[in-house]
Formats: structure tokens, C-alpha cells, sequence
């Protein structure tokens, strides 16, 4: 068990006035080097940890504390680790899955929020905050008539601090771009990481697309989209630098599938790429397992892996170990590193969520648009 | 002789204007921002921190203009720059090796006189590579000087000149943080080094770096992990056995005590001075007469405030 939940049974059961006193003067979950304890209060015919961890049971019992109104679960977990969690409570035979009352630091994504557990040693990067003394970019909006969605998109293009007409900039173009600003900070991350000279003053074009299952898995459209429409819009009203290791493509999840499909078809054209978590399904053997909406990614995946070719110069990919993608992304590493091209691969202790994508960007951003900080003391 | 001022980034707040009201200026303000690069001509923030006009010797892009009207001496800078990025290439091949092992014997704890004469050897050996470095560096530059004189055509000798007019009759010269080597190039470019030692300067940063003998880059917070401080030029050497440290607090790794005292004990006798936000250092016949918020790195590796005589 758990020593300061220990602590309250020293001695003896605790009564409710202790319980309270317990529940104000710790932080929920309980972390120590290694471990971390859960603990839920409240009424309940069973309450079960959820997680969406690869390799875990998605629902672990928690346990009862004797005479009184508390629940606890202690796991194993390594120190620096992340995940997000939520408590399913039945009650009256109705299962509820709720947020962590007990623990303030929630997750958000485009489907809700979710608590999230901080392991032991880990710390929020100080480059994901807002800091005052770094220039703010800003966000202008192009709207381009598609021809090949045959509707109008609207793009978020952030343009650096100090923004000249007159210099001419790196691009990279990025997949959920309006989900990065929101829940991985991206607009913080690039104005410290430009502030800090680790990445040069970019401009970053944010896409989001209205059927993301469809158009992010593998989409012709979404190609020929970015390459012939979106890419030479941006060039036309932005300065951009004309060569290609000054452009790239990035996207998590399904995100990191379209950007690596579209760098496969239009190879060279973007000589960098960032692919977090990419959810680069496959099948060796027999049909894959996964939803239907994986069928495009499947036929792709595999058509790339029997015939691979250089598609940039440089691949910076990232993906958490308690994700089940970690399989898939640790399979396509070989394949691309046998094409010639520089790959950077990191893995984290961490899982399939926007968090875990803020926290890569620096080591990614920076490997792939180093700046000048060596020369640079401002 | 004149008075030389290092601060620390400008930035968030400014003490340049106090540092100029420290002086008695005679004569208008020139100020080299070569070292912004792109951004060279944007000194409105500059004008308005210090509250009066000042003439920029936009050094930057004269050099550029230089360069398009003058393809020999374009091509000949070049040669130059490749052959420097090459030296510094093989430098850091031999320096990562010596300064693993200097910091490896300075972690050792023994407490014996066999170890402490083999950590003097392995930082006699880092600095011997630091010397070798400097002595190759100026070859490269000696032999460019020779063949510059050979390319120049008398536009170009007549630009130089009137620069160095213009820092003659100035009162006072800034010199803005940046780029380093870019700064420097520049500043050699234009032959502008004799005519700076006779004005006094107020530098900045980069600006403070390019003044000293030696120009050491580090940063310990890098995203790709921590480097070890590199020599990479002379400075001007207007101002003597000083290391100038800009953004130290953020860019050193203070709780490493056996990196911060290898490097001390690596530059030493020189003094490595941070200059963050808010630094000052005055100097005058290379002693440093008057220091508010800078320290130096201590042979053992702490921080100790700068004091003055």
C-alpha cells in the first residue's frame, strides 16, 4: 500500500473529519518513484481505472478502503511517464466513466478531456508555456477554393514575430492544425522555440479538415490538395524560401498518415517531415484487424512497405510507448531508414494524446529547422 | 585610452540608456548592428531606447553590396568562410575527446596527487587545442588579408575609408548583439578594428563577445542535448582577458560544478563574466572599474559576484 494512504489507518480507522483532512493535504494520484496511487471517494458498487494503455488491462479494480468512502489503486509506473485516465463508477448497475475529481490536471482533444496522470519526475516542458518575454506571432487566414474537394478551406497561417515581406521564411504545414493550437500549444511552442533561436522564424500553415477519417487515411484529395493548391497558394501571398529542405509536412495520429502520404506522392517536394504517433496500420499476413476506416491506410501502408523510396531528406517521428501505434512505427523505422533518408525516432513514455505530441515538437521542430542559436546571443 | 562597456541581451528591459548617460559623449552615435543580419536596419528600438538619433553603419549590407559588385572578393570571402567551417569541423573532432576526459577526471573523487596532476594535464591539452585552433584561424585570416589586397578595387578602399571617417568623428559606438560571426566578419571586412580601440563602445551581447581576444560559443540547453564551448575566432582584442558570457543563466548548466569550473580552468587567466538582462561591466585599460549583476565562474565552478578596483 501506498505510505501516506498508510498513514491513515496508523491508527486505526480513520473517521470522516480524517478522511477529509487526508483528502485536502495530498495530491491526487499519489506518485512515487515508480508507482502511483489512485484513489476515488465517493459511493459506489465498484470503481475501475480506465486507460487506454497498450499492454494494460483497459479497466483495473480499485479497492475498497475499509471503513470509509475511499478507493485505491496502486500500479507500476515508470518515473517521467503520462497517461490519461478516467474512473468508470457503477452505480445501481449503471457504469459512468467520469474525470478524476481529486486531480486538477486535465487533457483536452477534440472528443472531451481526460485526467492525466504525471509520473513521477515529470514535469511540464517550460517551452509549451507562455512566455512573456518572447515575441507573439500571429494568425492570419487564407481561404482557398479547392478544386479537388470542390468546397472552400479555410487555413490558420501563423506568421513569425517580426514578420517581413521582405525576408523569406521555411513553411511547414501541418495536419489538425487548429487541434495542435488547442490542445499541444503550438502557438506558444513556436513563438519560445523562434524566441530561442532553435527553430528559424517560420511560418506555419495550420489545415484542419471537416472528414479527417476519410481524408487523412491515405485521400488522393488531400495530396493533390496540399501539393498543387495549398503549397502554391501559401508561396503566392507569403515569402517563402524556394528550396525544398525549407518546407515540411507534420501531423499526428491520422495527421502523420496523410503527411507521409502526401510526401509519398509528391516526393522531395517537402524535404521535411514530422510524424508523431502516425497511425501507419499494415497487414504481413491476412486481412488487419483494425476499423474499416483503416482499409485506405492499410493499402497504402503496405504498398509503401513493399516498395519504399525516398520521399524527403529528413523524418522525425515520435510515438509513445503505451500507445498501440508504437508497433507500427517502430516497424516503418527500418523501412525508411533503408531509403537513404535521416531519421530521427523518438520514443516516449507516453500515450496516443495531444500532450504527448506538445512535448516531442521541441526535439522534433529543432532537428528538422535547427536555428542559429549556436552563433546567436542576443 | 577608451572606455569599453559590455552589457548584457537588451531584452525585456534595456540599461543601454543608463550605460550612455555614464559617459560623457562627444560627438554623434554610430552604431554597428551587422549582427541583426536581415534586420539590420531596423533600429527604431534602438533610437527610442535610447532616446536620441543615431547613425547605423549598416555594415551588414554594404557587405552584401560589396560582395554583387565584386565577385573576386565574394568568391575569395567564400573560400575563406569554407575553409573556417571546415577548421571547425576538425577542430570539434579533436576538442570532444580532450574535454570528455577532463571532465571525466574532474567528476573523479579520489583525493589523490596523481589525479589532480592528470586533470591539470587533460585541461593543459584542451587548452593547447584551443591555441592550436586560434593559430590555424589566423592563418586562414592572414592569407585572405594578403589575397584581398590583390581584388580590391579602389570603390571598395574608398567605402572602408569613409567608414572608418565616420567612427572617427563619432563620440560613441554600440555595438548590438546577433550573430557573432557574422559581427565579426563584418567588422574585419571594413578594417574597422584599429579605429574601434580608439572610441569608447558600448556592446552588447554578441557586441561584447567580438571585443575580447578570444570568441567562445556554448550553450548548455540546447535541444539536441549539451555541446562543449568551442573557440571560434580571435575576437578584436580591444578588450584583454575577459570571456564575455551573454544569456548565462539560461545557457549554462549551473549545476554541473565540474562544467562550469572546466570551463573556467579552460580560459583561465581570462575571466569568464556572465551578462544577463540588466549586466554591466565597465572597462578601462583592460581592468574592469565598475560591475553590477554579473559574476564570475569560479576555478571551482560556482558564481561569484565580478569585483572591481
Amino acid at each position: 500500500m501506498n505510505p501516506i494512504v498508510e498513514s491513515l489507518y496508523r491508527e486505526g480507522n480513520p473517521d470522516a473529519e480524517a478522511v477529509d483532512k487526508f483528502i485536502q493535504q495530498n495530491q491526487f494520484p499519489l506518485v512515487e518513484p515508480g508507482h502511483v496511487t489512485f484513489v476515488y471517494r465517493g459511493q459506489a458498487q465498484a470503481v475501475h481505472l480506465r486507460s487506454w494503455i497498450s499492454g494494460l488491462d483497459t479497466a483495473q479494480p480499485l479497492v475498497p478502503l475499509e471503513a470509509s468512502d475511499l478507493w485505491a489503486l496502486t500500479i507500476e509506473l515508470p518515473d517521467k511517464s503520462r497517461f490519461e485516465y478516467k474512473f468508470e463508477v457503477e452505480e445501481n448497475g449503471v457504469k459512468q466513466l467520469v474525470l478524476d475529481d481529486l486531480n486538477g490536471v486535465l487533457a483536452h482533444d477534440p472528443f472531451g478531456a481526460n485526467s492525466v496522470c504525471q509520473g513521477y519526475g515529470y514535469e511540464r516542458p517550460g517551452w509549451t508555456l507562455h512566455d512573456p518575454t518572447a515575441r507573439s506571432g500571429s494568425l492570419d487566414t487564407l481561404k482557398i477554393a479547392s478544386r479537388s474537394f470542390r468546397d472552400t478551406r479555410e487555413i490558420q497561417i501563423y506568421l513569425p514575430a517580426q514578420f517581413r515581406r521582405n525576408r523569406t521564411y521555411p513553411l511547414l504545414i501541418v495536419h489538425d492544425g487548429l487541434d495542435y493550437l488547442r490542445y499541444a500549444d503550438l502557438k506558444n511552442v513556436l513563438d519560445n522555440l523562434i524566441h530561442r533561436f532553435e527553430i528559424p522564424a517560420m511560418i506555419v500553415a495550420l489545415t484542419q479538415s471537416p472528414d479527417r477519417l476519410i481524408e487523412y487515411t491515405g485521400d488522393e484529395r488531400q495530396a493533390r490538395f496540399l501539393c498543387e493548391e495549398l503549397l502554391p497558394a501559401i508561396a503566392a501571398k507569403f515569402p517563402l524560401l524556394d528550396d525544398s529542405n525549407a518546407r515540411g509536412l507534420a501531423g499526428a495520429s491520422l495527421g502523420g498518415v496523410a503527411a507521409l502520404h502526401a510526401a509519398s506522392r509528391y516526393p522531395k517536394l517537402f524535404g521535411q517531415l514530422l510524424l508523431q504517433s502516425g497511425s501507419f496500420a499494415f497487414s504481413d499476413l491476412g486481412r488487419h484487424k483494425k476499423d474499416p476506416v483503416f482499409d485506405p491506410v492499410v493499402r497504402f501502408v503496405n504498398e509503401y512497405r513493399n516498395t519504399p523510396y525516398p520521399i524527403a531528406e529528413k523524418i522525425f517521428m515520435s510515438c509513445g510507448i503505451y500507445e498501440s501505434m508504437i508497433y507500427e512505427n517502430r516497424s516503418l523505422l527500418p523501412v525508411l531508414q533503408d531509403q537513404g533518408m535521416q531519421i530521427f525516432f523518438e520514443e516516449a513514455r507516453d500515450a496516443h494524446n495531444w500532450e504527448n505530441w506538445r512535448d516531442r515538437l521541441r526535439q522534433g521542430l529543432s532537428w528538422l529547422f535547427p536555428g542559429p542559436l549556436w552563433m546567436v546571443y542576443e | 585610452m577608451s572606455v569599453q562597456i559590455m552589457l548584457g541581451p537588451q531584452s525585456p528591459h534595456s540599461n543601454l540608456k543608463n550605460a550612455i548617460d555614464s559617459l560623457s559623449v562627444n560627438g554623434p552615435v554610430v552604431s554597428i548592428t551587422a549582427g541583426w543580419r536581415d534586420s539590420e536596419a531596423e533600429i527604431d528600438e534602438l533610437q527610442a531606447a535610447i532616446g536620441s538619433p543615431i547613425e547605423d553603419l549598416n555594415l551588414y549590407h554594404l557587405a552584401e553590396e560589396l560582395f554583387s559588385r565584386e565577385p573576386k572578393l565574394h568568391a575569395l570571402h567564400r573560400e575563406r568562410q569554407d575553409k573556417l567551417l571546415e577548421l571547425q569541423r576538425l577542430y570539434r573532432i579533436r576538442l570532444t575527446p580532450g574535454m570528455t576526459a577532463a571532465r571525466k577526471l574532474l567528476r573523479d573523487k579520489a583525493e589523490s596527487d596523481l589525479l589532480r596532476l592528470e586533470q591539470r594535464a587533460a585541461i593543459s591539452q584542451v587548452r593547447s587545442l584551443d591555441r592550436h585552433h586560434l593559430r590555424r584561424i589566423s592563418a586562414i585570416h592572414q592569407e585572405f588579408d594578403r589575397r584581398r589586397a590583390e581584388v580590391l578595387i579602389p570603390s571598395a578602399t574608398s567605402l572602408v575609408q569613409s567608414l572608418q571617417k565616420k567612427l572617427a568623428e563619432s563620440g560613441l559606438v554600440l555595438i548590438a548583439g546577433g550573430h557573432v560571426s557574422v559581427l565579426v566578419n563584418r567588422i574585419r571586412l571594413f578594417r574597422l578594428v584599429d579605429m574601434l580601440a580608439q572610441k569608447p563602445i558600448i556592446a552588447w551581447s554578441a557586441g561584447a563577445m567580438v571585443l575580447g581576444e578570444r570568441i567562445v560559443l556554448f550553450h548548455d540547453d540546447a535541444p539536441q542535448g549539451k555541446r562543449d564551448a568551442e573557440v571560434l575566432d580571435a575576437g578584436l582584442g580591444i578588450v584583454r582577458n575577459v570571456i564575455p558570457l551573454p544569456q548565462a543563466k539560461s545557457r549554462l548548466d549551473w549545476s554541473s560544478r565540474n562544467r562550469m569550473a572546466l570551463f573556467s580552468r579552460r580560459f583561465a587567466p581570462a575571466k569568464c563574466c556572465t551578462l544577463d538582462n540588466g549586466s554591466i561591466i565597465h572597462l578601462q585599460d583592460d581592468r574592469m572599474t565598475y560591475a553590477s549583476l554579473c559574476s564570475v565562474i569560479t576555478r571551482s565552478g560556482m558564481k561569484k559576484p565580478v569585483v572591481t578596483r
